[in-house]
C-alpha cells in the first residue's frame, strides 16, 4: 500500500507518524515544497528574534524520516488526478497513489489591497516569509504591521525587539474582538503601548504607496499616510487549495475542502486533515480550523482513517491560549458567542495584568472562562464546562484549575458582573 | 517571551562563535593552573590571600553571586526562579565560603555542610572524615544517607541540584549564558547513561575500597598506622588517586566548567556526577514529575532548547505525556519559557501514567 502525504506540517508529520505505528510495512511519501524538515510554524517569531535557531523549532531529530522510513519528495504538486490516483508535480514527474492525504495547510489571506506587489511588503506566516522578514529587519527603521490577530501581535513584537519603530493597524474598536471583550482588550491594548509601540485601533487600512517599486508607507481608510519602509499583513489565513479547484474534490465557499466525520473527501481514498480542511466545528459549522493542536489530533485521527479504521474526528468543547508580549491567555468553552441571556463574571487584581472571566447563562450553568495573566489547567476548566457546573460551585473550586509556576501567591477575586 | 533570551542566538558567545572558544580555552588553561601548578598560589598571595584555593573559593563566589543577580534580573518576573537563585547564592556565601573560613579562624579545619558523599568522595573516608569532631560525622552519615534521599523522594533532586549545590550554583548562574549549548540528540542521552553511572559505581568502589583498607589497618606498638595488606593498600590507594585525578580535577572541574560555553553549564552534573546519579535514581522513585497540559504545546521548542539537562522536554509535551526523569535537576526554566504555560514542575505520589507504548516507538523513548 502506498500513502502519499501532501503537506510536511504538523497534519502531515503526525499523519506519517502515526500511520507507522499502524503498519511497518507501509509505504510512506511526504511531499512538500516549503522545508526538508518538519519545523513548529507556530514558532517562527522565537526564530525571527535569536530566541531559538532554526534547527530549534524542529520537533524531531534531522534523521527522522529516515528512521521512519518515510520518503521525501522536495516539490510542489500541481495537479491532482482522482481517477488516475495520480499526482502531478511542478517538475514534471509524476507519483501513483494508493491513498492520498491531502495536508497542504494555508497560505496568508490578501485580500488585494492597491500597492500589494512592492518591495517591502510581506507575511509572516511560511519559512520563506522568516527569511524574508529577517532580511528586511536588517534594515527597516519603521514597519506597519495589519491585522489585530494573534500572528499580528506576534510580528510586532519581534520586530520591536530589532529595533523598528512599528504602527500596528487594528480595524476594530478593540484589540481582538474574536477571543478577547472590551476589556481584556484595553488591558492588552494598553500592554502594547507600554512596550512602545503605535497601536492605532479603529483603522482602516486602504493602500500601500511606493516609489521605485518600493515601499514609501501605508495610506489609512481615513486618507493618513505613514511612512514607512515594511509592511507585514496579518490579517489571517486561507487554505491553499488553488491547485485542486478543477480537480474534482469537492472544496466549500472558502476553498477548505470538504472533510466527513472521517476527514474523507468525496473520494473514497483521499483524505484530508489539517489548515485546509473544512471540518465541523464544535458549534456544527463546517469550516477550517486553523489551529495547531486541531492540526495535529487531525492528523493522528486521519491516519487511522487511511489504514481503513474508521475513526471519527469528533471537535469538543473549545480551548486554546496565547501569549501576548508577557501576558498569558487562556480560554475554554463560549465566551464570546453573546449566548441568549448570558451574564459574565469577571474580576481584575488590581495593579496586575491577571484577570478571570466566567460567562455563564441565566440558570447560573458556566460556558466558558477567559482567563489573562496567570496559567489556568484548561483540562479542569472544559471538563466544569462539560460537566455543566454552576457558577458558584465553580468560584468555590477554581483554585483547582490554577497552574502557575510554584511559589506564586494564589488568586484574590474581586467580583463584578456584567 | 524572555526578554533577557530573545538574542541567544544572534550573540557569538552564546552560540559557540570564536569568543565563545576563546573563553573555553581560557577556563581550561585556569583550571589546569589552578589544579596541576602552583603558580596560581602567586596570585593568591599579590592579592593578599593564603593559597589558590582560597583565591579559587573567592572568584567562585563572586561568579555565583554576580551571575545570581544577572539572573534575577533577568529571569526574577518567575517566583520560583527567584527562590531557588536566592538558595544557591545563600548556599555559596554561608556554607562554602563564609563557614569554612570563620572555622578556618578557630583554628579547626574547615566544613562545607552543603556537601554530601559521593560528591565530596572523602565525606566517607574514615581517614579524613575522623579528623572532624562527632557532630559534623554524625551530620554527614545522617546527611549523605538518611536526610537527602528523602528530601529527595519528597522534593526531586532539585532541592540539592538546583537549590544548594555549589556546582549547580555555578551552572545556575555564571553558567546561565550557555543552557541552550546542551545536546538534545538521543545520542547523548545514551552516552549520559553510561558515563554517569560508570561514575557512581566507581564512586561505590573506590569508597567501599578506602573503608576496607581502612578497616585493615591498626596501631602497632611503636604508635604507627600499618597494615599486613601492603597489595590491597597500594590497590586501594590507586583507585582512589586516580578517582581525585580523573573524578575530581578532571571531569568537574576542567571539563566540566571548561566546556561551557561548548557544551553547556551541566557537563559535569549530566555526564559524570555520581551525587547526581544517585538522586537521579531516587528521584524516579519520588513524587517529583513534570505535568503536562493535554494538547496544549505548539512544539516551538523553547523547552527542550533551554533545558540545561538536554532532555528533549518538547517529546513529552507533545505527545501529552507527564515525566519523570533521573537527570532532571528541576530548573524549572522549560516552565518559565514555554509561551502556553503547558508545563509545570509537581511534587505529587499519584503518577498519571500516560506514556504510551505506541508513541514510544515513534519517539525512540
Amino acid at each position: 500500500m502506498h500513502y502519499v502525504i501532501i503537506g510536511n506540517g504538523v497534519a502531515g508529520i503526525n499523519a506519517a507518524n502515526s500511520l507507522r505505528n499502524y503498519d511497518d510495512e507501509a509505504k510512506i511519501t511526504i511531499i512538500s515544497y516549503e522545508t526538508e524538515h518538519h519545523f513548529s510554524r507556530t514558532a517562527l517569531m522565537y526564530v525571527l528574534c535569536g530566541q531559538l535557531s532554526e534547527q530549534c523549532v524542529e520537533p524531531f531529530e534531522r534523521d527522522h524520516y529516515e528512521k521512519m522510513g518515510f520518503k521525501r519528495i522536495n516539490d510542489k504538486v500541481s495537479k491532482l488526478d482522482p481517477d488516475a490516483n495520480k499526482l502531478t508535480l511542478e517538475s514534471g514527474k509524476t507519483v501513483q497513489f494508493d491513498k492520498l492525504l491531502i495536508a497542504c495547510g494555508s497560505l496568508p489571506a490578501m485580500y488585494g489591497w492597491p500597492g500589494s506587489e512592492l518591495d517591502g511588503v510581506g507575511n509572516f506566516v511560511t519559512w520563506q516569509d522568516l527569511q524574508w522578514l529577517k532580511e528586511k529587519a536588517k534594515t527597516a527603521k519603521k514597519a506597519v504591521v495589519v491585522g489585530g490577530g494573534l500572528i499580528g501581535i506576534e510580528t510586532v513584537e519581534v520586530l520591536l525587539l530589532a529595533g523598528i519603530e512599528v504602527t500596528f493597524l487594528v480595524r476594530e474598536d478593540f484589540y481582538w474582538p474574536v477571543a478577547l471583550n472590551e476589556t481584556e482588550g484595553t488591558i492588552i491594548a494598553e500592554h502594547i503601548r507600554h512596550h512602545k509601540v503605535n497601536l492605532r485601533l479603529k483603522t482602516e487600512f486602504a493602500e500601500i504607496l511606493g516609489k521605485d517599486g518600493k515601499v514609501i508607507g501605508v495610506k489609512t481608510g481615513d486618507g493618513e499616510t505613514i511612512n514607512c519602509e515594511l509592511v507585514v499583513i496579518c490579517v489571517g489565513v486561507r487554505p491553499q487549495t488553488d491547485w485542486l479547484k478543477d480537480s474534482g474534490v469537492a472544496l466549500d465557499e472558502r476553498g477548505g475542502i470538504i472533510a466527513d466525520d472521517n476527514l474523507q473527501t468525496n473520494y473514497d481514498n483521499i483524505f484530508t486533515a489539517g489548515d485546509c480542511a473544512a471540518v465541523m466545528w464544535f458549534n456544527n459549522v463546517r469550516r477550517p480550523e486553523q489551529l495547531w493542536y486541531t492540526g495535529r489530533d487531525q492528523g493522528r485521527i486521519v491516519a487511522s482513517n487511511l489504514i481503513g479504521m474508521k475513526k471519527i474526528y469528533k471537535r469538543g468543547t473549545f480551548y486554546n491560549s496565547a501569549k501576548f508580549f508577557d501576558i498569558e491567555y487562556t480560554t475554554a468553552g463560549l465566551v464570546n458567542f453573546k449566548l441568549d441571556g448570558e451574564k459574565n463574571f469577571f474580576s481584575h487584581e488590581e495593579g496586575t495584568y491577571y484577570t478571570v472571566r466566567i460567562t455563564y447563562l441565566a440558570d447560573n450553568t458556566v460556558v466558558g472562562f477567559n482567563m489573562l495573566g496567570r496559567r489556568w489547567d484548561h483540562r479542569v476548566l472544559v471538563n466544569w464546562v462539560d460537566e455543566k457546573r454552576q457558577l458558584e460551585w465553580v468560584l468555590k473550586h477554581l483554585h483547582e484549575a490554577l497552574y502557575d509556576e510554584e511559589f506564586m501567591p494564589t488568586f484574590t477575586l474581586n467580583q463584578k458582573v456584567s | 517571551m524572555q526578554n533577557s533570551l530573545m538574542s541567544t542566538y544572534n550573540s557569538p558567545l552564546k552560540s559557540k562563535g570564536m569568543i565563545a572558544w576563546v573563553l573555553s580555552f581560557l577556563l581550561f588553561a585556569f583550571y589546569l593552573l589552578i589544579y596541576f601548578t602552583n603558580i596560581p598560589d602567586s596570585w593568591a598571595n599579590f592579592v593578599g590571600l593564603e593559597s589558590k584555593w582560597n583565591l579559587y573559593g573567592v572568584l567562585y563566589t563572586i561568579s555565583i553571586v554576580a551571575g545570581g543577580l544577572f539572573f534575577i534580573n533577568t529571569h526574577g518576573n518567575s517566583r520560583y526562579q527567584k527562590f531557588r537563585t536566592f538558595t544557591l547564592i545563600f548556599f555559596q556565601i554561608i556554607f562554602a565560603f563564609s563557614i569554612p573560613e570563620i572555622m578556618g579562624l578557630f583554628e579547626s579545619k574547615g566544613f562545607n555542610f552543603a556537601k554530601f558523599w559521593p560528591l565530596g568522595i572523602d565525606l566517607f573516608n574514615p581517614k579524613y572524615i575522623f579528623e572532624y569532631p562527632l557532630l559534623i560525622i554524625v551530620y554527614t552519615f545522617i546527611g549523605s544517607l538518611i536526610v537527602a534521599p528523602i528530601l529527595t523522594l519528597l522534593y526531586g533532586k532539585r532541592w540539592y541540584c538546583s537549590w544548594v549545590c555549589g556546582c549547580g550554583g555555578l551552572a545556575e548562574t555564571a553558567g546561565d549564558p550557555f543552557r541552550q549549548l546542551s545536546s538534545k540528540s538521543v545520542k547523548a542521552w545514551k552516552f549520559e547513561q553510561i558515563s554517569i553511572h560508570t561514575v557512581l559505581l566507581l564512586a561505590i568502589l573506590s569508597t567501599s575500597l578506602v573503608i576496607i583498607n581502612w578497616g585493615l589497618h591498626f596501631e602497632n606498638s611503636a604508635g604507627e598506622w600499618v597494615t599486613n595488606y601492603a597489595t590491597f593498600d597500594l590497590i586501594a590507594s590507586k583507585i582512589q588517586g586516580t578517582y581525585q585525578f580523573l573524578v575530581v580535577a578532571m571531569l568537574s572541574g576542567v571539563l566540566g566548567v571548561g566546556l561551557y560555553p561548548l557544551m553547556g553549564s551541566r557537563v559535569w552534573c549530566r555526564f559524570f556526577c555520581p551525587m547526581a546519579a544517585l538522586l537521579g535514581l531516587i528521584q524516579k522513585f519520588g513524587r517529583f514529575r513534570i505535568t503536562v497540559k493535554d494538547e496544549m504545546c505548539i512544539s516551538c521548542g523553547n523547552c527542550s532548547t533551554y533545558c540545561e539537562m538536554g532532555i528533549d522536554v518538547r517529546a513529552y509535551a507533545q505527545t501529552n505525556q507527564d515525566f519523570k526523569r533521573a537527570s532532571c535537576v528541576g530548573c524549572g526554566m522549560c516552565a518559565h519559557v514555554c509561551p502556553r504555560g503547558v508545563l509545570r514542575l509537581e511534587n505529587k505520589w499519584d503518577f498519571r501514567d500516560t506514556s504510551d507504548k505506541e508513541k514510544r516507538k515513534v519517539f525512540d523513548f
